[in-house]
């Protein structure tokens, strides 16, 4: 393992999974946080903690310059930057190679390249990968209705430089678009620094349904499987899982070749995820974005799999020859995971930060539990209320609804409102449990009766 | 103890689980050693890195040297020493992490020296990221009493750089 020292340039639950990674590889881990981390599990578990900054992410976790500055001087010879925060962010990537540091990731200008949405469907057009009808970029509140016209309603409008659903709205009529059209460009310059929105076709009863690849840089990409990611709430993902049990076996062949095309078309560099959009009347597969980054839900991927994708990436980074041939990668059993957030689902997801008094999460065959927090730990308010993974596995679907339902039952938190009961209420549903619903089901069908029911 | 060998910190480690002692720290001329069954404690010392009780043969290693790689990096392997700030006194702390620079360039004049006076908008130091520049305003008037860090280290956010005593 040619790479000694890594710099951790995030926080929070992926950054104990970066560090024990790096450990299980023998590389030695530098732990940046801001003055709300100093005591977070990920600097206990380092070898080296640098306080950067204050806690807002702005002064510290989205400071570039701070975390390579931290690098260099702590020795480091590469950087893993986790997922959001700078992750996709070029700016990041090409501070680290100007600076002889490894990032742990694809090359800068792949990372610009697939960043920018629209450039991104143009690339997937030029590889003959399917896309969701749409459009280029749209400028104002006119041009949108002469798209949407053209496209036929509903349409959806959407970031170019961004994801995570800001700056994103449904249309089904011209008014729809024009009370909507300014706040969801200040929305996206807000979050992403570019207001620039597009235009696709909304497509009802969808499955959000992406690919985790990884690539060697020479051209060579293997994928890991497709995940499922369609109980989501304002375009978060809530519950994701490995394979997508719907889908034909046809066309999950044509979804993992569009993803391993696309990628190789760029010779992509490490891990990335291909979304798609499955349009189930339709039997159909569009394209919607790559994410240039490990992602959140990267464990169900693991345990359907057996690798280690976090180790996958420092090796590949090293230089190592570490992608499995595709034979050698073989899907079994099925895994659900469900983010555990630090927040009210009956109040409208009010964040609740806080002490934790009691953590108990469970155990036990085919459970698995990616966290930073533990008993006396205090969630601060500053970043967003991810505070644990939980990723059940077993031989089937049905049988892991079943152990995700007794794993959630013995999850216990206290000192702290999490979404664990909304969590439970969708695990008993009749539609969850026979793999029925779509991405919009969880806002549409469950909360309404699920925010009565806890009124 | 002159010279220990492996062997004696292994009994060390061993007489430290065996007791009821909460830290032990022990310094000779060759040697100084901390252990602690509290993983929240403070190193005594900043040169000091301290390894988990239950691994003797990395304890070894760790009593030689800090991690081989450039000499910045042995100079920032272990967190920066509590500073303790004298009855009275006012810190001028970090706005950020950066390196600390005691002079606007190399060779020049440094900003401030230990004993002169000042007033609130004088600049003491500066902190450096990645080539961008920032000087440091000391936030009081008084006198500079102790410059606490070293040219060209790097610092932590909120880092104790220099002791400045409040004029009356």
């Amino acid at each position: 393992m040619t790479i000694k020292r890594t710099l951790v340039a995030n926080r929070g639950e992926i950054a104990v999974r970066i560090i024990r990674a790096a450990h299980a590889l023998g590389i030695e881990a530098v732990q940046v946080v801001s003055a709300a981390d100093r005591d977070s599990e990920a600097a206990r578990m380092a070898d080296q903690v640098v306080v950067i900054g204050p806690a807002p992410s702005k002064q510290s976790y989205l400071n570039a310059g701070l975390i390579v500055h931290a690098a260099k001087q702590t020795g480091c010879d590469a950087l893993h930057p986790g997922y959001g925060f700078l992750s996709e962010r070029a700016e990041l990537a090409n501070l680290c190679a100007e600076n002889g540091i490894t990032f742990v990731g694809p090359a800068a200008e792949t990372i610009g390249a697939l960043g920018d949405k629209l450039r991104s469907r143009a690339i997937a057009a030029g590889a003959g990968v399917p896309l969701v009808p749409g459009t280029d970029q749209i400028a104002s509140v006119t041009a949108a209705h002469h798209a949407a016209e053209k496209l036929g309603y509903p349409v959806l409008m959407k970031a170019s430089a961004g994801g995570g659903g800001r700056g994103m709205f449904v249309a089904r009529n011209a008014d729809a678009i024009t009370a909507s059209f300014d706040a969801a460009s200040t929305e996206a310059q807000e979050a992403f620094g570019d207001g620039t929105l597009y235009m696709e076709t909304y497509v009802e009863n969808a499955r959000h349904v992406e690919v985790q690849a990884v690539g060697d840089g020479k051209g060579r990409v293997v994928h890991f499987g497709e995940r499922d990611c369609s109980v989501q709430r304002r375009y978060q993902k809530v519950i994701e899982e490995a394979p997508c049990a719907l889908m034909p076996a046809k066309l999950r062949a044509e979804l993992h070749e569009a993803a391993v095309k696309l990628l190789s078309s760029m010779k992509y560099l490490n891990a990335g995820t291909v979304e798609f959009l499955y349009d189930v009347n339709r039997q159909a597969i569009y394209f919607i974005e790559v994410n240039t980054r490990i992602q959140v839900e990267h464990p169900v991927s693991e345990q359907v799999t057996g690798f280690d994708l976090v180790q996958t990436q420092f090796r590949i980074a090293a230089g190592e020859a570490a992608l499995p041939r595709q034979d050698q990668i073989k899907l079994n059993r099925h895994a659900i995971e469900c983010r555990i957030n630090a927040e009210d689902a009956a109040k409208n997801f009010m964040p609740s930060p806080g002490r934790i008094t009691r953590w108990a999460p469970p155990r036990g065959a085919g459970i698995r539990v990616d966290s930073h927090c533990r008993d006396g730990y205090l969630v601060p308010p500053y970043y967003d209320s991810m505070i644990a993974k939980l990723i059940v596995t077993a031989d089937s679907r049905p049988e892991a609804v079943e152990r995700l339902k007794v794993a959630l039952a013995h999850f216990e938190i206290e000192g702290l409102t999490t979404n664990i009961p909304l969590l439970r209420y969708i695990a008993a549903q009749e539609n969850f449990a026979a793999n029925r619903f779509h991405t919009r089901w969880l806002e549409q069908d469950v909360l309404p009766s699920f925010q009565q029911d806890h009124a | 103890m002159a010279n220990p060998t492996p062997a004696d910190i292994e009994n060390l480690i061993e007489l430290f689980n065996r007791s009821e002692w909460d830290e032990m720290h022990l310094k000779t001329d060759d040697l100084e050693i901390f252990l602690s069954n509290d993983p929240n404690a403070r190193r005594p010392s900043a040169q000091v890195v301290a390894a988990p009780v239950a691994a003797p043969a990395a304890l070894g290693a760790a009593t030689t040297a800090a991690p081989a790689a450039s000499s910045a990096a042995a100079a920032a392997a272990a967190h920066p020493a509590e500073v303790s700030i004298p009855a009275g006194m006012v810190a001028v702390r970090a706005p950020n992490l950066g390196t600390f620079y005691r002079a606007p360039k190399p060779g020049a004049p440094a900003y401030v020296e230990v004993g002169q006076a000042i007033e609130a908008d004088t600049e003491v130091c500066l902190i450096e990221v990645m080539k961008l520049f920032t000087p440091v305003k000391s936030g009081v008037k008084g006198t500079v009493r102790q410059i606490v860090v070293n040219d060209g280290t790097m610092v932590e956010y909120e880092q104790v750089l220099v002791i400045i005593e409040p004029a009356a």
